[in-house]
């Protein structure tokens, strides 16, 4: 059983965003993680970069599979998670503690609504 | 069957690397006799320095802790390792071939009349009209006649923007496709693992310049519908390409050009049993009807009037190889096609065939896609497919193809080829059934009998050492 | 039950089948023959034959040989980027051991340790000789390494530019596969003049701009003068932020400048100058750069690791940079390499040690040198034509025309190539030096 924590909405695409308050914080699920296996690489924006809602903005590699990384919430990254690229297993190890990749500075809080609630994601994933 | 692999070295490694043996360096100024000035010449070289006979046992112990097709079954799906013919080594040591590119047409006949002689058979085997030798693998081969492709449309001004190639298809058709400057569109699978029409019909536009298909596919089904496939493509103005992975299933019975293809590579190292050499060299040449002839790179060999000659076809995409290709892998292809003749080549396929459904009607195992030629993708089921290939390791085998194509779950992509004995079927499938019994904790520890035991590739990739000065020093 | 072939038996003699086994195979898979297997719709079914007649071992061995023995048996002073060098007994044997040469490529690493290793050894050896930190574990030759050295420079380019510089002497083979790898992307291919047989460095610098991606140069060059300006050259690409790529080969990098030295940021060119014998041709294309364009790299690359038991071990990494698992996003196409002639070349150094490659390097210097005097004393020739130092080759200018004297020296049983109507090129390795008194004697000959 994978564990999806309720304090935050999802993606289809698995990425995670916390929902309190005008900073998201952004990774992938723990069921994502699983999925792909052994984390190996991740590829992440810049802060200061600007982020839109469904578009791509990064890329998470392990050993036999490369997956695009999808923002849940359109917005200015205010802090990357540099750790990562020196552990990108954290990615594995914690995803939604250390595993964190982003920092969002939520443009339009309203697009939460366009995300699945925890509920709803564990329900994709079963 | 009982396997126990060579296993030098010491606690740390399982043979020391050259570097490891000796490492010397020179400085160019003060201990060789440069004849360049100072500022023409680097400042030293530093190399391992060993005797031959240091070498020569480094390379041997090397070799022992290396599977070959030599050792025992390799049915690798889709890479045809089957015995590679020594006779084809000698054939291509032949010092008359050892010959220099810039040499005239006049002083290298013989040279000339094998390669034609090769154009011919590859022609008559993929029912081709023309045949370039250039390209130096299968890769270079997709890339090449996308390429002819291209050169096609644009000789009659017809933009095209996109090549359609199936989901369950090579890497390489994709890469190949968008290395040539195409859009690239891939069509799922259909339910019974083929080609589904109706997917077809909605993905083909004035915007196809090509289909890239494999038949048999990639789980070994032959498309049946290849008439209808290639009437939808060619009525929307594009061509169908034909990727020769596969070919070995089909010699002598069934010929690309006759179902429709427009342009074909073939995998001389898959189907003509030149040897892999580790992951090459191999040869790509590609095959095309009589209209895309004149776009063949350049130079072709023709012949005229009893003698032999290079020439640039009118319309020519130029060049894909600084030469003329793989010259030692072309000339064993060459002696493979002519030892087995039309009896021989219809045979190979015959008994490829066979064995993959000897071999399958043995394994405890499900295989969802059926009528299967000469490979079939077998599923793991709830197993890692890749632990049941590791435990396979230890039984004497290689495993075949692990978690590809894709859309068959856990895949075990198998082709144990034509040169396999019953009693080597019945090993592997031994191998297979041992694996599928295992428990979890068994198959998890494998393999135990090999040289290595299981290598951290998550470590490799995270912190990557890709030469000897990068290794970090051992925490001894 | 025998298996043996007769040599006129009717089928494949490398399919290990007798014809009780055959049946009791096609019984267990409830078939009556092979042609029930075959699920082919009868309209593609081919019933003709394809007209192979089948030989046999002996016969095919003499009838090749005897094709082959067509070929004039000539002495070659060939060169123009494809080198010969002696290749030792010890790597034939070595690297045509069956568990090398029947092997396939490493997807199982705990059971191709060797060839790894061996590969990974190969990669080290190019890392030194470059001074680069990355070496693939090869190209299909060195047209298609350069052209894969132009769609990194695409990839990785700082600014918006799409022009590649290539030298308006580079080799036209080379020119015509660097044009159709990047004939799918904006890039553009221009050149740059020489001077004198190397670069005209002031030209060079006018010519880069902010729309330049790469700048190659060559070292040796084609016409075997070894170029004199590569720092300067590395400038110019640094102030245009365009990739410096330098062309060379594997015996020249024994002595010549380090290209890391120079600011080369990608190295390519023929490795199978050692190792590999003359093959029509054939080559093996070396491919090294910067760390840090190590996820931009082309082609398979062998990384160190550790098993369960600790011990260090090799495997194949970073692949999802390839095509097999990147599909359309791949840095390239390539899957089949040429990594038995990487071997070989591996192989080949290693026998050399430090002291041999800085030999056979210096000797390619001193036999061009002293052939081009030599022939520079004959009426009617003046060698070198440029005013250089030369590695293995060098142009030699004639009073009568350059294409009537090669056809002459051919039936003479010597191969030089004639660059236009009044310049030839020979090029000397050891292999040929011994037959310089012969190649002279008969330019006195025919001059």
């Amino acid at each position: 059983m994978f564990e999806v924590p309720e304090d935050r909405k999802y993606m289809e695409s698995h990425e995670y965003a916390t929902t309190d308050g005008d900073t998201a914080t952004v990774g992938i699920s723990d069921f994502a993680q699983d999925e792909l296996g052994d984390v190996v690489f991740v590829e992440l924006p810049q802060t200061g970069d600007e982020v839109s809602q469904d578009a791509d903005f990064g890329v998470v590699e392990s050993i036999k599979a490369v997956s695009d990384l999808y923002a849940p919430v359109s917005g200015t990254v205010t802090a990357v998670n540099e750790e990562l690229f020196d552990r990108p297993e954290l990615v594995n190890e914690d995803p939604y503690g250390d595993g964190w990749m982003l920092e969002i500075d939520v443009a339009d809080e309203g697009e939460f609504d366009d995300l699945l609630s925890a509920d709803e994601y564990r329900e994709q994933t079963e | 069957m009982n396997h126990d692999q060579a296993r030098y070295g010491d606690d740390e490694r399982y043979e020391s690397l050259l570097s490891e043996k000796d490492s010397t360096e020179i400085d160019i100024e003060t201990d060789a006799d440069s004849p360049l000035p100072d500022d023409l010449t680097r400042d030293s070289v530093e190399l391992p320095s060993l005797s031959e006979p240091e070498v020569t046992r480094h390379y041997t112990r090397l070799s022992q802790m290396n599977w070959s097709v030599e050792t025992g079954p390799y049915p690798l799906g889709s890479c045809t390792m089957k015995y590679n013919p020594t006779f084809a080594e000698d054939v291509a040591a032949d010092p008359n071939g050892a010959v220099h590119p810039d040499r005239s047409e006049e002083s290298l006949q013989g040279t000339l009349e094998v390669l034609y002689h090769l154009q011919d058979y590859l022609a008559r085997i993929g029912g081709m009209d023309a045949v370039t030798l250039q390209p130096p693998a299968g890769a270079a081969g997709e890339f090449t006649g996308i390429l002819v492709a291209k050169a096609y449309h644009e000789s009659r001004d017809d933009d095209r923007s996109e090549v359609i190639v199936p989901a369950s298809a090579h890497g390489t058709n994709f890469a190949s496709a968008a290395m040539a400057g195409y859009d690239v569109v891939e069509l799922p699978s259909g339910d019974d693992g083929r080609v589904d029409l109706e997917a077809l019909e909605a993905a083909v536009s004035e915007d196809t310049a090509a289909l890239m298909l494999t038949n048999p596919n990639t789980v070994g089904l032959f498309e049946r519908d290849i008439e209808e496939i290639a009437e939808i493509v060619h009525d929307a103005g594009g061509l169908l390409y034909y990727d020769g992975a596969n070919l070995n299933a089909l010699l002598g019975r069934a010929r690309p050009g006759d179902m429709g293809f427009d342009v074909m590579h073939y995998n001389v190292h898959k189907t003509f049993a030149t040897p892999h050499g580790g992951g090459g060299p191999g040869a790509g040449p590609v095959g095309v009807t009589e209209e895309l002839a004149q776009f063949l790179p350049s130079p072709r060999v023709r012949e005229r009037s009893g003698a032999y000659e290079l020439y640039d076809p009118e319309r020519t995409i130029g060049k894909v190889h600084g030469y003329q290709g793989n010259w030692l892998v072309l000339v064993k292809a060459y002696a493979y096609i002519a030892r087995l003749g039309d009896a021989g080549l219809e045979d190979a396929s015959a008994k490829a065939v066979l064995n993959a459904n000897y071999l399958a009607e043995r394994l405890d195992c499900e295989i969802p896609y059926e009528p299967f030629h000469h490979e079939f993708a077998a599923t793991a089921g709830e197993r890692d497919a890749a632990d049941v290939a590791k435990h396979m390791l230890d039984h004497g085998v290689h495993p075949p193809t692990t978690k590809w194509p894709e859309f068959v779950p856990e895949a075990m992509l198998t082709e144990p080829t034509e040169a396999e004995t019953i009693d080597s079927l019945n090993d592997l499938a031994d191998a297979f059934n041992a694996a599928f019994a295992a428990d979890s904790e068994a198959l998890e520890s494998a393999p135990s009998k090999t040289t290595a035991r299981r290598i951290d590739q998550a470590d490799a990739a995270r912190n990557p050492q890709l030469s000897w000065q990068a290794l970090e020093p051992s925490e001894e | 039950m025998s298996r043996r072939r007769h040599e006129d038996a009717d089928g494949s003699p490398y399919a290990p089948h007798s014809p009780d086994e055959t049946a009791a195979m096609l019984d267990e898979v409830g078939v009556e023959s092979e042609a029930e297997l075959f699920d082919v719709p009868d309209d593609v079914r081919f019933e003709g034959e394809l007209g192979i007649e089948p030989r046999n071992e002996r016969e095919l061995r003499s009838e090749i040989a005897a094709t082959l023995a067509k070929n004039d048996d000539l002495t070659e002073f060939l060169g123009r980027d494809h080198h010969t060098h002696y290749v030792p007994s010890v790597v034939d044997g070595l690297s045509e051991r069956a568990e090398f040469l029947t092997s396939y490529t490493q997807y199982q690493p705990e059971v191709t340790q060797g060839f790894l290793q061996a590969l990974f050894e190969y990669q080290s050896l190019l890392v030194e000789l470059t001074g680069l930190p990355v070496a693939n574990c090869s190209m299909y030759d060195a047209a298609t390494a350069l052209g894969e050295a132009a769609r990194l420079a695409g990839r990785v380019r700082a600014a918006s530019g799409t022009t590649v510089l290539v030298p308006e002497i580079l080799h036209e083979n080379k020119r015509a596969v660097l044009e159709n790898y990047v004939d799918g992307s904006d890039l553009s291919i221009d050149t740059y003049p020489m001077d004198d047989g190397n670069v005209d460095v002031d030209a060079l610098a006018e010519r880069a701009d902010e729309e330049t991606v790469m700048i190659h140069v060559e070292n040796p060059t084609v016409r075997g003068t070894i170029e004199e300006h590569l720092s300067a050259v590395g400038r110019v690409a640094d102030d245009v932020e365009a990739l410096f790529c330098l062309g060379t080969d594997v015996v020249a990098l024994g002595l010549l400048e380090e290209p890391a030295g120079v600011g080369a940021d990608v190295v390519v060119g023929e490795a199978d100058a050692l190792g590999l014998p003359t093959a029509y041709g054939m080559g093996l294309g070396l491919f090294a750069t910067r760390e840090s364009f190590l996820r931009q790299v082309p082609g398979r690359l062998v990384g160190a690791s550790e098993d369960e038991t600790g011990r260090r071990a090799y495997t194949l990494t970073l692949q999802t940079r390839e095509q097999h698992i990147r599909k359309e996003r791949a840095t390239s196409n390539i899957c089949t390499n040429q990594a038995w002639v990487a071997l070989r070349t591996a192989m080949h150094l290693s026998l050399l040690g430090p002291d041999g490659l800085v030999d056979l390097a210096s000797e390619c210097v001193r036999e061009a040198e002293a052939l081009s005097d030599r022939l520079s004393a004959l009426e009617g020739l003046s060698a070198p034509v440029h005013d250089r130092h030369h590695f293995r080759e060098f142009l030699v200018r004639t009073d009568r025309p350059a294409p009537a004297i090669a056809g002459e020296l051919e039936t003479e049983g010597f191969a030089v190539h004639a660059v236009d109507e009044h310049r030839l090129q020979v090029c000397v390795t050891e292999v040929n030096a011994g037959k310089t008194d012969e190649l002279v004697a008969a330019f006195e000959e025919v001059l």
